[in-house]
């Protein structure tokens, strides 16, 4: 499936290539080119004798083809093949130069000649020729089009075509109406048919009762039950139909309480942890003058639900936690120095201006906050309930980070999908406002789910083998939310999704049959998007998994570490003045030992004079005393590490990384030939596939189990050939024990390639020609001291 | 199997081994250094300590080669001693001021090779184990006090400061322990030998005989038809800071190579330091030539260069990489030296690194140090570690060693390289570029050649730029040179994690024991001086160490990249701070949870698998005759500890 001429894995190809004639193919190809189309995309415009822009400056390997704008993606086809071999994950819905035009975040026009450059919204008029089209990707994609030899009015159409139909009106109007409608309606012989459960996937979506009451039963949480008040979404617009509250609040009770939360976002449960202690996200209360009867009523029913009767902490995360703009300002500025700004101009500045960009910041806001509940949770064994204003943004980030740091069952693929399911999809996160899908308003946009999946890499970063899933299958998830096919990324919550299924429904006047149901399919049938043998990039093969649900093997007694409950009172109270929790709202705290921290430590530094007069410069000495949670993660941290058992992420800022897949991988000049994390993952993988040829082979020669079906009876034959069991590793192992060094096509950029997605407007020459002319550097007076003293 | 054994006890005794690992965090947290300092080979340990150890995790079990954790000592306070230490001052109730937990009260032990500090009234047990080479000033802070305490700062030369406090003694004549310390933390000052000097340990292997320059020469097929193998510095005549085994041009006679060395630098010529086996095309290396501002010229040297050039008939050019910023090489006119003019040398490019000197260096590893210790300022971490300098300078650096590397490979074209006496910024770049040229470098004995070669023989100033044992740290000759070469390996390691043989404990050790002063191959400034020294007779090498245990060292990823040229990115946006260095005595710093570790048991895990194959397969050619209702299970398999996946 590599099919891709042999790269000289030297930086010559970076170079400026010979300054050939630039137009090499004056005869653009003549064979009829045609987009490959989805059933129910259709062709809106299209122009011929167009130039993508492959490198930045010279036109050398450049391809022609034809631009085609769809109501489904901006296509580009050629018969031309890159000079430069890539490597490219393929996916099944677009084609090697396509872009969703959910994708699209800017669309550019340019005339070169008049100087002339627009920014085309909707319905906008466009008073000149375009000579290039550059589009800017939510993905961080750059791509460029140039139109010098295609029709003038055929590429302004295009490009008006393009700009006009990436901002749908209507959710409706999202591709994946159509895809699903044609399918139904035309039953198309696909095996796709719309009407069609996502089969395939395991992944629990929490969309009826069953569901929740796994998981509850899983957790333990005996205390805890599903409700069904909000059936017909009767009392929330924004909660799921079922949800889980304690056991002690009945429906009555909660369609009383409802009215008083913001978008009657009553309390609902989220998961508990093995000691009992529940993980609760709220809404803020809007009318002050039943707060306080409602959060104590809210307080003593979640205090009842915990076996031990573990306190309820508050945390406030509209306090704590930047906003929603903040971090779509972090993240536009990232983008910017990441692929917009010129690589060389950036790199003097590179460290500063990535912190400016505040984004790391957030990132370990958002982790250091979540090790705070984590700490509530675990270390006083206490009930935690997550309150934001609408309770539908910061805190599906901080919950889902707590159950993935605690729960090793998040950590499996399965898990963690069934954990977005829960905590985002079901818990009504806006992803259609989020990515602004309609780009109707740029304030509600924000990238919390990219920051998400960026705190997920940094804990996958320092853990590597806690996770049954690899970075990859971040960066790909993440990319999925711009196919606009998917039932996950394109509605408000799970009303939003039912309301504008109903009215797609009655606009296309589809009467569904007995039993039939027309939906949309949740990305985690990932076949929609790529072949089995793509999908084993998703594996991690190094990951240490355990098959029994955590809370039944060994694992629950590495959650037992603390087994002070004497701190749960004595620290309460405690972190609210650093960390902004609201204090705890049990009425009398329990008379236990007031200083049961101090008598149990005993390693606190015990202070006294002399180390209060002896101040100096050279040796200082840290004075401020650390909070609780810092000296919970301290403890946790001077132990090895079970990858099944709680992880916290390391806060240093030193020990926070730019997760560069994600944002690099499309620089040309940040792509480490045969280099890159992927060439340890291609060394364990081998290993892990020999593992597996191992065991098929052994499970031949012990023959066929009592039980198992009879087929394999290797007695006679030789076991060199195992029966068909698709490997999970993607790297397969040439020959055994002896590993083979990384392929061509591997660079830290795997399984992307900046190879033509990449084409920054200004770029001036390379890095390595830059280089060659001489690298700019400061020169300080004592340099020059130094070399002629 | 004993791997899975301690892999489960791991698992079940977590509780009870948690004490223990607190403290070995908190220790490793001061002594992770100190682990490798404390070698004990296998038939020096004591059995009490091996049983106590067995109970550790693998990740100190590993270290019992290389360390005796301070379980073993709990019932001493006294240091376990090296063949050779002897202990010279004890003192009780001192104050150890740790920056990350408060004062600390306990004894000092000072041996004549190391401080050892243990808090008794910590629970866990506290111990801090420094050997005396890492101290790099010792200085008392403050006068003495109403309450008649002294304080004793120590600044380390691997980015920690440490601070004591203890009581004034009521004797006035009787010196304080540090006073003491003072006098065998700096042995060369004060007329005492170096611990290295009295080591008595015997390994296995010997070290001192991983490289021999002439079978490195015969490796790259030196003599050939161009290059020679010369005994003009057999005595180290032509230059003292040369090795005495050099490969310079066939055609040019040992008479025109003296006056080539009149006109070089310290007399240090163009020699050929790594040739491309397919083109030819070499890596050569010298000192500036003495230009002058009158602008001096050498015929020999003109020609010689020459014949640098014709011995590759690949190109007709020849690069020359000054390492120097141009304005620096310029200034060095005014000394009489300088660069080479393009008019003098047909056919010659010149090309200047802009790398900065030993000065420039020496304060941005100061200036990280005050960034990274005691602890890290959140806020503004970044900026802080840009206005260091110390990545840009470790970009520029790499940089260079790129351009060489893509001449020689790429260009097929011979390079020159040199800086002002080509021992410091040349030393970085051939190496560098050699290590990213030729995998054989790349393997853990091959890294040993290379800095035996380019940085041992070809005499950069290790004596000097550390100040072994001297107590004038203010000395401007002091420089991490050094350091920032392995900085820049480790880069390349973190670039390409699977072409290199050794791991980051094998970069780390080799740091920790280029100050401890434990063996001999850091000390002295050139190969003359260790052999008048007699170092390999006196002394241990670090190699005899490390290739007693290799396993430690080594890179269970590492897949051979064959003849592969690694070109590493030299952006800031791959070049990371090395914080399993740098940052590495912060408590909060863990190691990050080794991949390695994994691939050693995912290793275990297919031995055993294999060996059930075999077993079973036996087991069917043996039973093929008889019928075979029932077939051996196989009980081991709940015992692997493990379940993955795969």
């Amino acid at each position: 499936m590599f099919t891709v001429r042999p790269l000289k894995p030297t930086f010559k190809s970076y170079l400026p290539p010979l300054q050939t004639d630039v137009k090499k193919s004056l005869h653009p190809p003549v064979k009829k080119l045609e987009a490959t189309l989805l059933p129910g995309e259709i062709v809106v415009n299209e122009v011929n004798f167009v130039r993508k822009c492959i490198g930045a400056e010279k036109s050398h390997d450049d391809l022609w083809g034809k631009l085609i704008c769809t109501n489904f993606k901006v296509s580009f086809v050629t018969h031309e093949a890159l000079a430069q071999p890539r490597f490219q994950v393929s996916n099944r819905l677009l084609g090697e130069h396509d872009i969703p035009l959910a994708c699209v975040d800017q669309v550019v026009t340019v005339n070169d000649a008049k100087g002339k450059k627009k920014v085309l919204g909707s319905n906008q008029k466009l008073k000149f020729n375009p000579s290039e089209l550059i589009l800017y990707c939510k993905d961080f994609r750059i791509v460029r089009f140039s139109f010098d030899e295609a029709g003038p009015e055929g590429a302004k159409k295009v490009c008006l075509a393009i700009a006009h139909y990436s901002r749908p009106a209507d959710p409706q109007l999202l591709f994946g109406f159509e895809l699903i409608g044609t399918r139904y309606l035309g039953s198309s012989e696909d095996g796709l048919n719309g009407a069609r459960p996502a089969g395939g996937s395991q992944t629990p979506l929490f969309a009826c009762s069953s569901d929740w009451d796994r998981e509850i039963k899983r957790t333990g949480a005996a205390e805890w039950r599903v409700c069904s008040v909000n059936q017909g979404y009767g009392v929330s617009p924004s909660l799921p139909e079922f949800f889980v509250v304690p056991a002690s609040l009945a429906d009555q009770d909660l369609r009383q309480y409802a009215e008083a939360f913001s978008g009657q976002r009553l309390p609902v449960w989220c998961w508990n942890h093995p000691n009992g202690s529940a993980l609760t996200r709220m809404a803020a209360i809007t009318d002050p003058l039943q707060q306080k009867r409602l959060d104590q009523r809210i307080c003593n029913a979640i205090i009842k639900s915990h076996p031990q009767r573990g306190d309820v902490h508050k945390a406030d995360l509209d306090k704590n936690l930047p906003s929603i703009q903040q971090v779509n300002n972090s993240l536009v500025r990232l983008r910017h120095i990441c692929v917009i700004d010129p690589f060389e101009e950036t790199e003097e500045k590179w460290l500063s201006s990535v912190e400016n960009s505040q984004w790391l910041d957030y990132v370990r806001t958002f982790l250091k906050h979540s090790c705070d509940v984590v700490y509530i949770l675990e270390g006083l064994n206490a009930s935690v309930i997550l309150q934001e204003e609408e309770g539908r943004d910061l805190s599906c980030v901080v919950s889902s980070l707590v159950q993935i740091m605690v729960d090793p069952h998040f950590r499996s693929l399965s898990g963690f999908q069934s954990l977005v399911q829960k905590e985002w999809v079901m818990a009504g996160h806006r992803f259609l406002d989020r990515c602004n899908h309609l780009k109707k308003s740029d304030k509600e946009e924000s990238p919390l789910f990219l920051l998400f999946l960026d705190c997920v890499w940094q804990l996958m970063n320092q853990y590597p083998s806690a996770f049954e899933f690899t970075e990859t299958y971040l960066a790909l998830l993440s990319d999925s939310m711009w196919v606009p096919v998917f039932s996950t990324f394109l509605f408000n919550g799970p009303k939003h999704h039912a309301d504008t299924m109903h009215d797609f429904l009655e606009d296309k006047k589809i009467t569904l049959g007995e039993g039939e149901e027309l939906c949309l399919p949740p990305v985690w049938d990932w076949s929609q998007q790529l072949s089995i043998t793509d999908q084993a990039l998703f594996n991690n093969p190094i990951y240490v998994g355990k098959a029994a649900p955590y809370a039944h093997n060994g694992a629950v007694k590495s959650f037992r570490r603390t087994k002070h409950k004497t701190w749960s009172s004595t620290l309460r109270g405690a972190p609210p003045s650093q960390t902004g929790w609201s204090s705890t709202l049990r009425g009398t705290p329990p008379a236990l030992a007031r200083n049961g921290l101090q008598g149990s430590q005993g390693t606190l530094p015990r202070r006294n004079s002399l180390a209060a007069q002896l101040k100096s410069d050279l040796f200082p000495v840290r004075d401020v005393p650390e909070s609780p949670s810092e000296r919970f993660a301290r403890d946790w941290f001077s132990g090895p590490a079970d990858p099944q058992g709680l992880l916290l992420p390391q806060l240093l800022p030193s020990h926070l990384a730019l997760w560069r897949l994600y944002f690099l991988r499309w620089v040309p000049e940040a792509v480490i030939p045969r280099g890159g994390p992927v060439t340890a993952v291609h060394a364990v993988s081998q290993l892990a596939h020999e593992i597996e040829t191992l065991q098929s082979q052994l499970r031949r020669y012990k023959g066929p189990t009592p039980g198992s079906t009879p087929r394999a009876s290797p007695a006679g034959g030789p076991p060199g050939t195992p029966h068909a069991e698709p490997s999970r590793m993607f790297f397969k192992a040439g020959s055994l024990y002896e590993p083979s060094p990384p392929p061509e096509f591997l660079s830290s950029s795997f399984p992307f390639t900046p190879v033509g997605n990449l084409c920054r407007p200004n770029l001036r020459g390379t890095p390595i020609s830059k280089l060659l002319n001489g690298a700019k550097t400061w020169l300080s007076t004592e340099t020059l001291a130094g070399e002629t003293a | 199997m004993e791997k899975s054994g301690s892999m489960d006890s791991l698992g079940s005794k977590r509780s009870s081994s948690r004490q223990a690992s607190v403290d070995s965090l908190s220790s490793t947290s001061t002594s992770r250094s100190d682990r490798s300092a404390q070698t004990k080979p296998p038939s020096a340990m004591s059995s009490d300590s091996v049983s106590t150890s067995a109970e550790l995790s693998p990740e100190l079990k590993v270290g019992r080669l290389l360390c005796c954790q301070q379980i073993p000592n709990e019932c001493k306070e006294e240091p376990q001693l090296l063949p050779g230490e002897t202990v010279v001052d004890v003192a009780k109730e001192v104050m150890y001021i740790c920056p990350f937990r408060g004062p600390l009260r306990g004894t000092v032990n000072v041996t004549n090779y190391r401080l050892f500090f243990r808090c008794m009234d910590q629970e866990p047990v506290f111990v801090l184990d420094l050997p005396l080479g890492v101290v790099s000033r010792v200085e008392k802070i403050g006068g003495a006090s109403s309450r008649g305490d002294v304080s004793y700062g120590l600044v380390c030369k691997d980015m920690r400061n440490l601070r004591f406090a203890h009581k004034q003694s009521e004797d006035a004549l009787k010196k304080s322990i540090f006073e003491v310390l003072m006098k065998y933390a700096f042995p060369v000052s004060n007329g005492l030998p170096i611990f290295a000097f009295e080591y008595g340990q015997v390994f296995p292997e010997n070290g001192w005989k991983v490289y021999d320059a002439i079978a490195e020469y015969k490796r790259q097929g030196i003599p050939n038809e161009s290059w020679r193998v010369t005994k003009a510095n057999d005595h180290y005549e032509l230059c003292d800071t040369y090795p005495s085994s050099l490969a310079v041009p066939v055609n040019i006679p040992d008479e025109d190579i003296r006056r080539v060395a009149a006109f070089r630098a310290k007399g240090r010529i163009p020699v050929l330091s790594w040739i491309h086996p397919e083109s030819q095309a070499t890596v050569t290396r010298c000192s500036q030539p003495m230009v002058g501002v009158n602008g001096k010229r050498s015929k020999e040297d003109e020609k010689y260069l020459q014949a640098i050039m014709d011995a590759n008939a690949q190109s007709h050019k020849l690069f020359i990489f000054d390492a120097r910023p141009s304005v620096n090489a310029a200034a060095n006119k005014m000394k009489g030296g300088g660069y080479e003019s393009e008019d003098a040398y047909q056919n010659a490019e010149l090309v200047f690194l802009d790398i900065h000197n030993i000065h420039v260096m020496r304060e941005s590893l100061r200036k990280l140090k005050e960034v990274v210790y005691p602890n890290i300022e959140e806020p503004h971490w970044l900026s802080n570690l840009e206005s260091t300098h110390w990545l840009e300078h470790i970009k520029l650096i790499m940089a260079g060693a790129l351009r060489i590397a893509d001449k020689v490979e790429s260009g097929k074209t011979s390079v020159v390289v040199h800086c002002s006496d080509g021992w410091d910024r040349t030393a970085q770049l051939t190496s560098l570029s050699m290590l990213m040229l030729d995998g054989f470098y790349r393997t853990t004995r091959g890294f040993q050649v290379l800095l035996e070669k380019e940085w041992l023989s070809f005499g950069h100033r290790f004596q000097l730029r550390i100040g072994h044992g001297d107590k004038n740290h203010t000395d401007a000759d002091r420089s991490p040179v050094f350091v920032q070469f392995i900085d820049c390996v480790w880069q390349m390691t973190r670039q390409f994690p699977a072409a290199f043989e050794f791991n980051e404990n094998f970069l780390v050790t080799m740091l920790d024991h280029l100050y401890s002063g434990l063996f001999g191959t850091f000390l002295c400034n050139s190969e003359q001086q260790r052999v008048k020294e007699e170092l390999p007779k006196r002394s241990m090498s670090l190699w005899s160490f490390i290739n007693s245990q290799l396993e430690d060292f080594s890179n269970p990823l590492y897949v051979n990249y064959s003849n592969h040229v690694l070109f590493p990115v030299v952006s800031l946006r791959h070049l990371e701070l090395w914080v399993g260095y740098y940052v590495r005595w912060n408590p909060r710093m863990r190691p990050q949870e080794p991949v390695h570790q994994r691939y050693k048991e995912l290793l275990a895990r297919r031995a055993e698998l294999q060996r059930r194959v075999e077993e079973l397969q036996r087991e069917v050619t043996n039973r093929s005759a008889s019928s075979s209702s029932e077939r051996a299970g196989s009980p081991t398999r709940s015992i692997t500890p493990v379940q993955t996946f795969v």
